[in-house]
């Protein structure tokens, strides 16, 4: 595989200038769905198409992601599963403290370790952690976790408006974009500061449906979010899953839209919407 | 008492010291080391009788929040002792919630159907999060109540019922091999979990927490942490690098010292508390081996 362009990579001094841009994380080597939503982002007019890390994990064939993210000229983050992959680490980097959420994950990060090339692992120990850009008259900071840690986790009911507001303050940003977690949400704070977690487009956000969602947002007289749905054919993802070994959970999410692992790091009102 | 407790300084004393990175857990010890029951293996000997670590009074209590929220916290946790012995606990739980997701901990005892239907209501209600966390050791209630007192297995399955049945979703916590005996071991979460889900529990949550050498269990601590055996390691991941106590008598670096005078970093103020916490405890070398943390996840 050759090496990608500079140009694709290279996020780290941005000074860009958007109007509409579109904003996924969590690909979970999730090719199929990450093709899918390439081509819808393009079809709507985004100028400029982010990824917040996250490439591996979960799915089959990890190495199918890369060229995809090279052709749609995808601007992308690191997360801890990328710098994981990258600097050889034994485990995710995830941050989940339970005995069940971390079983599957060691299985998970065990395939993809072993079936990303060299080059794809170095790949991604280049990409930068953050990455800032003007959208209208917003700045906007893009980061996989949090702007200060690269595995918090955000979710929308454990994330208090005061750490909000620190955040914004900290980081000196009219707009925070961060994934991690797997579901979306957008808060606007009454300072008109908006935090949006874009989601995952590589696993389904435990809502009963296949469907995964990537973030559009534009800059009209008022910062506009709107988080689009992307259909994919996870029938093929989940077959694909079950010819590689991986475990008959993970392809049952895809199948159904319910988490079956990771569960434990959900809140309680997050873990309620679920099935499991 | 109070007045007379050195604050400690990580610099200047004998022990390494963990960095403050950043606030992001409040903890409050409301009701002090007063419980309903005397666990053997208490991590802060509380008991029913003359606690050594007294209550906050409600006021304290809300001030600290009122602080951690200007503070940017993320979230709050209510711990004793037990928590539902406090007169305000419900009210106290409402103006957390408002600031942040809000945990408390409870040995289960001491909660009627009438606090579980409040407790729905509060969740409900809440902008935030709201998490119960409920201790039992085991799924066998003889051995649970060997190490938490007669009756205690009963009284918490049954809370941990009622509050399933109201939508709470509580987080079962389980203390590993709390007797001692070292014949618990890892299947514990597994068993927990089947019970639960035997309870008919469809969405278990199960939280193993490592026996520390605190509290009544207080003698078996041996040795200390040393800048040795810390060489290379990253402090910055132990709880106390981001997380404060307000207890009786001060701020303090994690609930697991709450009340010790060596782990009181202020008189009161929460900033005033954010610098390094020195590792004074045997207890210490438990977060270091097994990198635990007191909070949800
Ligand atoms: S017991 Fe653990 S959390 Fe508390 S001061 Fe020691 S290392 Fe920090």
């Amino acid at each position: 595989m050759s090496r990608p362009a500079a140009a694709i990579v290279n996020v780290r001094h941005p000074v860009a200038a958007y109007r509409r841009i579109a904003v996924f994380g969590g690909v979970y080597s999730n090719a199929l769905a990450l093709e899918a939503t390439i081509e819808d982002a393009r079809r709507r007019e985004a100028e400029a198409v982010f990824c917040l890390g996250d490439m591996g994990g979960f799915g089959p064939h990890p190495d199918r992601v890369f060229p995809l993210l090279r052709a749609g000229a995808v601007l992308s983050l690191q997360g801890n599963y990328d710098e994981s992959l990258a600097s050889g680490r034994e485990d995710c980097g995830c941050g989940y403290t339970d005995p069940r959420d971390n079983h599957f994950a060691r299985i998970s990060y065990a395939y993809t370790f072993a079936h990303t090339s060299a080059e794809n692992k170095a790949w991604l120990g280049s990409l930068p952690r953050h990455c800032r850009v003007q959208l209208g008259g917003s700045s906007v900071l893009m980061c996989h976790g949090s702007p200060r840690r690269v595995n918090e986790f955000l979710w929308e009911s454990t994330t208090p408006n005061g750490l909000l507001r620190r955040l914004f303050r900290d980081h000196a940003a009219d707009v925070i974009l961060c994934t991690h977690t797997g579901i979306k949400w957008h808060r606007a704070l009454p300072g008109g500061q908006h935090l949006v977690n874009v989601g995952a487009i590589g696993r389904p956000e435990n809502d009963g449906s296949p469907r995964v969602w990537y973030a559009l947002l534009t800059a009209d007289a008022e910062l506009e979010v709107e988080f689009v749905p992307v259909r994919y054919d996870h029938s093929t993802l989940a077959r694909q899953m079950d010819a590689e070994g991986l475990p008959p959970e993970f392809a049952e999410t895809v199948r159904t839209g319910w988490w079956t692992t990771c569960l434990e790091s959900l809140p309680a009102r997050e873990r309620a919407r679920g099935r499991f | 008492m109070r007045g007379t407790v050195p604050v400690l300084e990580a610099r200047g004393t004998p022990f390494p010291s963990a960095p403050f990175v950043r606030f992001s857990t409040l903890w409050v010890q409301v009701t002090g080391t007063w419980c309903n029951l005397q666990c053997v293996h208490c991590l802060n000997a509380s008991g029913p009788r003359d606690p050594w670590l007294k209550p906050l009074c409600a006021e304290r209590v809300r001030h600290a929040i009122r602080e951690s929220e200007a503070l940017g916290v993320k979230d709050i946790y209510f711990t004793g002792g037990e928590p539902f012995l406090h007169r305000e606990i419900l009210p106290l739980l409402g103006v957390a919630l408002a600031a942040a997701p809000t945990t408390v901990l409870t040995n289960g005892a001491a909660i009627s159907e009438a606090t579980v239907a409040a407790l729905a209501s509060l969740a409900r209600g809440a902008p935030y999060s709201l998490e119960i966390r409920v201790s039992l050791d085991d799924v066998d209630p003889e051995r649970n109540d060997r190490v938490r007192g007669r009756g205690a297995w009963a009284r918490a399955v049954l809370t941990i019922r009622r509050l399933h049945a109201h939508g709470l979703l509580p987080i079962v916590a389980a203390t590993e091999d709390p007797g001692g005996e070292g014949q618990v071991g890892p299947g514990l979460y597994g068993r927990l979990r089947d019970f639960l889900v035997d309870l008919g529990i469809d969405k278990p949550r199960v939280k193993i927490l490592p026996l520390f050498p605190a509290g009544r269990l207080a003698g078996r601590g041996g040795d200390l942490l040393s800048e040795e055996v810390l060489d290379g390691f990253d402090r910055g991941q132990l709880q106390c690098a981001e997380a404060r106590v307000v207890a009786d008598g001060g701020v303090y670096a994690c609930p697991i010292l709450a009340g010790l005078p060596g782990a009181r970093l202020s008189a009161g103020d929460l900033e005033e508390s954010f610098r390094p916490v020195p590792l004074f405890h045997p207890a210490c070398v438990t977060c270091f081996e097994t990198g635990m943390t007191c909070r949800n996840a």
